[in-house]
């Protein structure tokens, strides 16, 4: 109850952010661009539709997660109502869950709204509804949801630029750990290829939640991503969320 | 105690959590690996209209994202599993000029994937044409246009045009000269295989490449003269239905106004069962 409540008021908090609205113009702005982009093109268009607009659901939705997970905790401390909050009988881990799920919550309105633009677009053009989209949408949630957790946790330790540029260095590393995969195949066996391997199991596999270029090129999609994919969301966003709550506890607000 | 309840749980917990989320995840990650994914290997580069237009949106980091190309291209073009990998080899290539112009290996590893693996000798030649025009003061992209069209496409015009582009540019190696003199031998241009080869053989000032000079140049005589001589004969046979006995029978006959001679002053060799003329001595044995 009390992390819904928590949540609830984030949610309200958020979702009266300016910033968070320029992002959803910006990002609503680009994807409708894509379909004068569309036309440059010498082929399939709905194609590049697709992309952009994909691309673009993950990019802004990355953005609004950084910004608004980086900020809010910040704010809590920034504006002392932190004080008010934790002299209430709750967990501090309740807290950053709290705040957690608020942030989801707008993530997830955000998303849907963008989402909707993106479809009816994808719709004009095609007048068939593509289901693959969806699921490609979903895998784009569950990596806004780890995004926010990290963004969250770096807000717990450090300044909101510091930790805008921690979170949007992640979603890098993130998105180009793959690379890993390459050097590990070239690299002869040794201790060098062991700690490799190591470091490419221990950094975050965001193209675990990839799927545009199976979606965008009708290709079978592999069924199996879809139960781990999200289990492996859960498990690293869990992982964050618990050190996040580690170094919260350890903060001293009194 | 008190102030640790209110904080929530305690430390061991968190530390549980921690390595428990922390295998799960990698064991996930693990399971994920395994998962075959359909992949199309450079679509996502294929539909860039052009780099012209792409070093706008890169922010001033157009080098950098040329270098990255360029580095993605070697690991693809190495994947001899993607059968198709040469369908879009220059557009690719013409990304990575566009983004650095002046970024020299692309062009040259461009040229060799498209000559020795992608077997489209036109589009190597191409590449490197395109080093050259970003790149005028670059004497190894028509140099090795040159070695390309003697070599793999056997078009010795083509790559005397090619060797004459190296050769003018300041900085070229001695060798281009030669190359091109060889290559006008090789489509009988003569005149101009003995004009480059004598302007060799007068600058020169390594004592090797004067001798490699008068060899060329006594081979491109000797060719000159056989050809005089062996129209002589056939204008011999036609009118006495028979060879000559002797090469001087030529000059007898009214056919030839003197005998020549080799640039070492001695005579050619003539075999009268063939009616064939030929040099008395090896060029490179001289």
């Amino acid at each position: 109850m009390k992390i819904r409540a928590i949540a609830s008021n984030t949610f309200k908090e958020a979702i009266r952010d300016r910033i968070l609205y320029l992002l959803l113009f910006f990002a609503a702005v680009t994807i409708i661009s894509s379909r004068i982009l569309a036309l440059l093109t010498v082929g399939d268009r709905v194609k590049i539709i697709k992309d952009v607009g994909l691309a673009s659901l993950s990019l802004f939705g990355a953005l609004m997660a950084i910004v608004m997970g980086t900020s809010l905790v910040h704010k809590e401390i920034d504006k002392k109502t932190i004080y008010t909050l934790l002299s209430k009988p709750i967990h501090r881990s309740q807290f950053i869950l709290g705040k957690f799920f608020g942030l989801i919550l707008t993530l997830f309105m955000m998303l849907l709204f963008m989402s909707l633009i993106f479809l009816a677009l994808v719709f004009s053009y095609t007048f068939t509804i593509d289901w693959n989209l969806l699921l490609a949408i979903f895998l784009i949630f569950l990596e806004l949801s780890l995004i926010t957790s990290v963004a969250i946790l770096f807000s717990c330790f450090s300044t909101p630029i510091l930790s805008s540029i921690f979170s949007l260095s992640f979603y890098l590393i993130g998105h180009l750990s793959w690379g890993l995969e390459t050097l590990i195949q070239k690299i002869n066996p040794g201790p060098v290829k062991v700690l490799i391997q190591i470091i490419h199991l221990l950094l975050p596999d965001l193209e675990n939640f990839n799927i545009k270029t199976e979606v965008v090129h009708n290709l079978p999609l592999p069924s199996h991503l879809f139960i781990f994919a999200p289990v492996y969301g859960f498990f690293f966003t869990l992982f964050c969320l618990t050190i996040a709550s580690f170094i919260f506890r350890k903060r001293d607000f009194i | 105690m008190s102030l640790l309840k209110e904080k929530g749980f305690s430390p061991l917990f968190f530390i549980l959590i921690l390595l428990l989320s922390c295998g799960a995840f990698i064991t996930t990650e693990l399971k994920i690996e395994r998962i075959s994914r359909k992949k199309i290997p450079g679509s996502s580069i294929i539909y860039i209209p052009s780099g012209k237009y792409l070093k706008y949106a890169t922010f001033g980091y157009s080098s950098l994202l040329a270098d990255l190309i360029y580095i993605w291209a070697i690991q693809y073009y190495s994947d001899t599993s993607i059968e198709e990998r040469f369908k879009y080899l220059d557009h690719i290539f013409s990304i990575i000029s566009e983004l650095d112009p002046h970024y020299l290996d692309p062009y040259e590893v461009g040229a060799v994937i498209a000559l020795y693996e992608a077997k489209n000798p036109d589009l190597s030649l191409q590449i490197l044409d395109s080093g050259l025009a970003k790149n005028p003061q670059q004497w190894i992209f028509p140099f090795e246009a040159g070695h390309y069209a003697q070599l793999v496409i056997k078009d010795y015009k083509l790559a005397q045009h090619h060797y004459r582009r190296a050769m003018e540019i300041d900085g070229s190696p001695p060798i281009a000269k030669r190359l091109y003199a060889n290559a006008a031998f090789k489509v009988m241009d003569f005149q101009t295989s003995w004009r480059t080869w004598l302007e060799i053989l007068q600058t020169t000032k390594d004592e090797r490449i004067k001798k490699i000079a008068s060899n060329h140049l006594y081979q491109v005589k000797a060719a000159i003269d056989i050809d005089i001589i062996t129209n002589a004969i056939q204008k011999f046979r036609e009118r006495y239905q028979r060879n000559p006995i002797e090469l001087s029978h030529l000059v007898r006959a009214g056919f030839l106004e003197s005998l020549p001679k080799d640039l070492d002053g001695q005579e050619y060799l003539y075999d009268p069962s063939k009616g064939e003329a030929k040099p008395p001595t090896i060029p490179w044995k001289r």
